[in-house]
């Protein structure tokens, strides 16, 4: 502030009322200068006024004093009496000098005054002395006369008027002079206003004067602090003042006061501002850079770098953690021990250094920045619960402020409660981390333990079985026993009896071939002799009705034949007989049963060997030309028009692999019979090996036949460890290929063993029980795969043979359809018609394995029967199957809610029913 | 939080005898650089510990007393190379496993997949197929495999066989048909297959949309644009920067709002993350951004 003149309020005033009294002092004093002339005049009037009256008295006196004295001589003659006259005498000269001097300045005074004189003197003159003189001469006539004339009374006369005149003029005057006096006095009392009420003007100008540059300052600094306030927090105004007093001090004051305010404000700011920019941060890095980034700007820093503390191994380092313009990756990467360097002791002892020539310091600072010539350097340390937990350095090419000190202050607490936070967050989330990779380790571990589980599981399973087995067996065994002594008899008795009826089937077999071929002999010996009709007694027509017999005889004698052939094969009574064949006689001896018929039907009959085929093989001759024979011959019954060719090759050794896989596949003769015949549809052609199976019925009524003969061929294939395949395309024609071994011997050693084997003991098994149930057996195994079971013919897998299963429906038709497709499957089946009966049957006999469950019944429905099965104690987990009226998800949905394993709709289809029954018998792992 | 968690906070792993595990683990170092010569096959990248354990289960079943004699056996011995390959690949796996996944999938994936005309799926590490039959019959009952193509790949030439077959075990169906009906199957789980004493075959329906083949996650890289990836419990046997790099093949195989399916215990905490939204948290469903709808 220049050092200029100061007015201040003090001083104000002070002059104001200085002035104020000066004036009153002024008016004062003129008024009592004026007061006091006026009383002197009016005094010295009052005093000349008396000696004037008093001269003019004496004067009068002292002329009738010398009248009297006078005359008293004049009468006495005594002198005595002239005593007073002579007084006078000498006296009034000097009165009347005085009364002059008072009243002889006034001319018309003047004369009357100089009349008074002569006047007087010339009494003296002539009239005083002369008498006088007279008398003591005692002339007293010449008194006498002088009197009679008496001139002196005219004097005193005239001088009695003249005295009287002047004292008369004297008052004249007085009066005058006193209104006069009268006048001013008034002047002077309206002076007197005149002067208060200017006095009073000039007093009230400077109070107004003064307070107005008082009160406008003041009014000036409220209004800027009234509109601070108003402006909420706006502290960029400032108070202006003119004047220079206290209210500028006040102002300044303010203003001091509105720049730190608005300094903390901006700090406040500031530090809100990167306060919320750290919140949420999670990485500390981010969190550092973003830091930099924000309040380097802030500060007015050029550079800047942070330093977190790190330990490891117990010795903790500074490690930088991000730089505002940086130097580089291998700069940025600085770290620093505690205590080492700037950076160091600033952690160590938690302090800020501010270095503001850091050139000067160049040399011996190791500074993260040293290399930049910066103004000032400043590194703070961020502190949180009393540890320093990282540094921060800046550069700046301007010197850091107060203010910016105090940001950086500021800003440290939060910093360092964001960086514990961050830190935190990251800890947590490194946590988090480490837990996830632990929950994701567990979960392999896990899926690793399942996969070994179910290894374990599916061995256990298998052990388990065993164990059931064994664990029934024990617990039945006892019984068993028993049961087995009882049954042991029985089976006697019926293994007696069994052995009849095998005897009584064979021989029945045996008979009937003979009682049938015995009469058939003689139809078809009778019919042929008819039809040749030798001598000729027979008509055309009748020739034709004898050669139907016995084509038909012939027919009933094929199926004989193959009737007894197939249970021949099923009693195991088919002998192979080995013998060395000749491949190449083949076609020729095939050409003699076919020619004919090939003729009869227009069929061209073709063969074809291939050279590479081996000309003899060792099988079963007339089993061999039995197959090829049925084969030729079922070609030929399908087929109207084209050809039918027998091909005899190498088979092919893929396929060979594939269908003889015990046989040396390089070693199989193929022979091939096709034909342009109707074919075989292709879901039909695994049935047409079945025992009186063929395409259709139709085929049966058009074609005749009964269906035996494929499957003869095949079980006869089968025996000479060969086989047929069937390719076929409707209405194209087929083709039947035969595989044989070479070599029936090396074929399948191995294979024939373990059939003996098994044959071995089934025979151990039911000693004596042969036949039927042997055939039956073989049957089983003989039975080729369907479609779905070849994956595994290990029937001990299948899960219906049985198994009980509680059909619960009222339709009757639908029961039927049912029982008998279950019952087919091996499975045990027992019927409930609603469910009230299925809850009576339940409660009499709970072990049922699985229980099919219609919806909509009468009495109790199903979901009702269902909600009832699941509570009762031993149906908790029976697989119930809930039969659905087609394509009603609500039913479904509520099927599963009543306790349902699993739904089907109807109509049913029996193979989609079976596939439900087979996942819900099948016993689960548990995951 | 007081100053001392900035020290001691990686907890140190407890391991009794430490120099047999260093050996160990040298020894398994040398095993994995032998399978990479032969097969091809990656695992360095594999969890350590997961393969640890698969190689002393191998070793407890085969009797061998080092990971040395293992592999000598997997370097003299044929099939046995095949044999620990299988082992490594970890097979678990059920059809609609976690239902509540394919209820999610079903209730908010397959509506954004409806207005798409074509679609590509590729379950990355199907293992025997469970899911890819499970997910075909989704998109069955949805409506939407004829449009669809499923990608299904794995490692293991086993697994690929199998799954091509589509038949699973009879004793786990019990368990698929209850997770068909908790995944909001609308029709019948018998419908889609047959059996026979021993499996479930599936339909030839379900399976035409499908096709298989071999791939690494660990060392192939991406094959298509895919609009969903499934790699659920594959990325679990990986360690961190191997499941990084997976996540960026998966990631660079989807479209612009694909989804990626993992699996339900699994984390995606990687540099890929930022490029997905969490479409279903809970389902481990994540969609790629942007998504333009």
């Amino acid at each position: 502030m220049p050092k200029a003149f100061r007015a201040g309020i003090r001083l104000k005033i002070a002059i104001g009322y200085l002035l104020i009294i000066c004036c009153m002092g002024a008016a004062i004093l003129l008024v009592t200068n004026r007061i006091a002339s006026l009383q002197n005049e009016i005094e010295t009037m009052t005093a000349r006024d008396m000696e004037i009256t008093n001269l003019i008295t004496t004067i009068r006196y002292n002329v009738i004093n010398m009248e009297t004295s006078q005359r008293g001589f004049l009468i006495t003659g005594n002198e005595d009496y002239l005593e007073p006259y002579k007084t006078s005498i000498m006296e009034w000269e000097g009165q009347f000098k005085a009364l002059q001097r008072f009243i002889g300045d006034s001319p018309s005074k003047q004369g009357e005054l100089e009349e008074i004189k002569t006047t007087i003197e010339r009494w003296i003159s002539t009239t005083g002395e002369p008498t006088i003189e007279m008398r003591r001469n005692n002339q007293t006539d010449a008194i006498i006369q002088f009197f009679q004339d008496d001139p002196g009374k005219r004097d005193i006369e005239q001088l009695r008027g003249l005295l009287e005149s002047l004292r008369v003029k004297h008052l004249a005057d007085n009066e005058a002079y006193l209104n006069d006096l009268d006048v001013r006095n008034t002047a002077l009392t309206t002076g007197l206003y005149i002067l208060v009420t200017a006095v009073a003007a000039v007093a009230l100008l400077i109070v107004l004067l003064v307070s107005n540059s008082i009160v406008q300052t003041i009014k000036q600094v409220v209004a800027v602090i009234g509109e601070i306030s108003r402006a909420k927090g706006d502290l960029s105004k400032r108070i202006t003042v003119q004047s220079n007093d206290e209210i500028r001090d006040l102002a300044n004051a303010m203003n001091i006061l509105l720049d730190n305010l608005e300094a903390k404000g901006w700090v406040q700011e500031k530090v809100a501002e990167v306060a919320t920019m750290n919140q949420g941060m999670d990485d500390l890095g981010k969190l550092a850079s973003s830091f930099l980034s924000k309040v380097a700007p802030m500060v007015s820093a050029s550079h800047g770098a942070f330093y977190i503390r790190r330990s490891s191994g117990g010795r903790d380092r500074l490690e930088q953690l991000a730089s505002y313009v940086g130097f580089g990756e291998e700069q940025d990467n600085r770290s620093f021990k505690l205590g080492e360097g700037l950076i160091g002791q600033c952690a160590q002892d938690k302090r800020a250094f501010l270095l503001n020539q850091p050139e000067d310091y160049e040399a011996s600072i190791q500074s993260g920045l040293a290399e930049f010539r910066a103004k000032s350097v400043l590194v703070v340390p961020v502190e949180f619960q009393g540890h320093a937990i990282a540094v921060i350095e800046f550069a700046s090419l301007e010197p850091f402020t107060t203010q910016h000190l105090q940001l950086l202050e500021a800003i440290e607490d939060h910093l360092g409660v964001a960086i514990d936070n961050a830190a935190g967050r990251m800890e947590v989330e490194r946590l988090l981390g480490e837990s996830q990779a632990l929950t994701e380790e567990l979960q392999a571990q896990t899926e690793e333990l399942q996969a070994q589980s179910e290894e374990l599981q599916m061995q256990q399973e298998e052990m388990r079985i065993t164990t059931e087995h064994l664990e029934e067996q024990n617990l039945f065994a006892e019984q068993k026993t028993k049961e087995l002594e009882y049954a042991k008899a029985e089976l006697e008795q019926y293994a007696e009896r069994l052995k009849q009826s095998a005897q009584y089937k064979t021989n029945f077999l045996a008979n009937m071939s003979h009682e049938l071929r015995t009469p058939l002999n003689s139809i078809l010996i009778l019919s042929q002799l008819l039809y040749e009709n030798g001598n000729g007694s027979l008509t055309s027509e009748e020739e034709g009705y004898a050669r139907v017999i016995h084509s038909s005889g012939n027919d009933l004698l094929t199926l004989i034949d193959d009737i007894l052939d197939l249970s021949k094969i099923e009693a195991g009574k088919v002998s192979i007989v080995l013998d060395e064949v000749n491949v190449t006689e083949i076609p020729d001896l095939m050409k003699l049963s076919f020619d004919p018929v090939a003729e009869k039907k227009g069929v061209l009959f073709q063969h074809e060997m291939q050279p590479d085929v081996p000309q003899i093989i060792r099988t079963d001759g007339q089993r061999l030309q039995q197959i090829l024979k049925n084969l030729l011959s079922n070609a030929f019954k399908f087929t109207d028009s084209g050809s039918v060719t027998l091909k005899i090759h190498k088979a092919d050794p893929i396929v060979a692999k594939h269908r003889l896989p015990n046989a040396d596949p390089e070693r199989i003769v193929a022979f091939s019979i096709i034909d342009t015949g109707i074919g075989i549809p292709k879901d039909k052609q695994e049935l047409i090996f079945e025992a009186f199976q063929q395409v259709d019925g139709n085929t049966n009524r058009i074609y005749g036949g009964t269906g035996l003969g494929l499957s003869i061929c095949s079980e006869f294939a089968r025996l000479l460890h060969g086989c047929i395949v069937v390719d076929s395309e409707l209405h194209k024609g087929s083709s039947f290929t035969l595989y044989m071994p070479v070599d029936y011997d090396a074929a399948v050693m191995e294979v024939e063993q373990s059939v003996q084997e098994s044959a071995a003991s089934r025979d151990n098994l039911h000693t004596g029980v042969p036949a039927a149930s042997d055939a039956l057996a073989l049957r089983e195994t003989a039975q080729p795969p369907l479609a779905g079971e070849s994956e595994s013919g290990d029937s001990k897998h299948n899960p219906f043979p049985g198994k009980r299963v509680l059909l619960v429906e009222d339709d009757a038709r639908n029961v039927f359809a049912i029982i008998q497709a279950l019952e087919q499957r091996g499975l045990e089946v027992a019927v409930a018609s609603n469910g009230k009966e299925c809850m009576e049957m339940v409660d009499a006999d709970s072990r049922f394995d699985l229980i099919l469950m219609d919806i909509m019944m009468p009495i109790m429905d199903g979901f009702e029967t269902t909600r009832a099965l699941r509570r009762h104690p031993l149906m908790k987990n029976t697989p119930i199957i809930a039969l659905t009226a087609k394509a009603m998800r609500s039913d479904m949905e509520s099927c599963l809610e009543a306790g349902a394993s699993d739904y089907i709709s109807k109509p049913i289809q029996m193979e989609q029913l079976f596939s439900l029954m087979r996942v819900w018998l099948t016993k689960q792992v548990d995951q | 939080m007081p100053i001392e968690w900035w020290q001691n906070k990686v907890i140190p792993y407890a391991d009794t005898d430490e120099e047999p595990a260093e050996l160990e683990e040298l020894e398994i170092e040398l095993l994995l650089e032998a399978i990479r010569r032969r097969s091809g096959f990656d695992f360095h990248n594999y969890l350590h510990s997961s393969l640890r354990r698969r190689i002393r289960n191998r070793m407890t079943q085969d009797k061998l007393p080092t990971v040395t004699s293992l592999l000598n056996r997997v370097l003299h011995e044929e099939g046995f190379l095949d044999k620990l390959l299988e082992d490594f690949s970890i097979k678990v796996t059920e059809m609609f496993r976690d239902p509540e996944f394919f209820l999610s999938f079903r209730k908010h994936v397959a509506p954004i997949l409806r207005e798409k005309k074509e679609l590509r799926i590729w379950h990355a590490g199907c293992a025997t197929g469970e899911e890819v039959y499970s997910m075909a019959i989704l998109l069955q009952e949805e409506g939407l495999l004829e449009r669809s193509t499923i990608y299904a790949t794995d490692m293991s030439k086993d697994a690929i066989a199998m799954a091509k077959k589509g038949r699973f075990p009879l004793k786990r169906m019990q368990a698929y048909t209850k997770n068909y009906l908790q995944a909001g199957g609308t029709r019948e789980f018998s419908a889609y297959y047959d059996t026979d004493h021993s499996y479930a075959y599936f339909h030839d329906q379900i399976k035409k949309q499908m096709m298989f083949a071999r791939h690494n996650l660990a060392t192939d890289g991406s094959i298509n644009e895919f609009h969903v990836i499934l790699c659920r419990n594959v990325l679990i046997y990986f360690n961190p920067e191997l499941q990084n790099r997976v996540h960026g093949i998966l990631t660079d195989s989807l479209a612009k709002g694909g989804f990626l399916a993992l699996g339900s215990k699994e984390s995606f905490i990687s540099s890929h993350k930022s490029q997905f939204i969490e479409f279903m948290p809970d389902e481990r469903i994540f969609r790629k951004l942007p998504v333009e709808d």
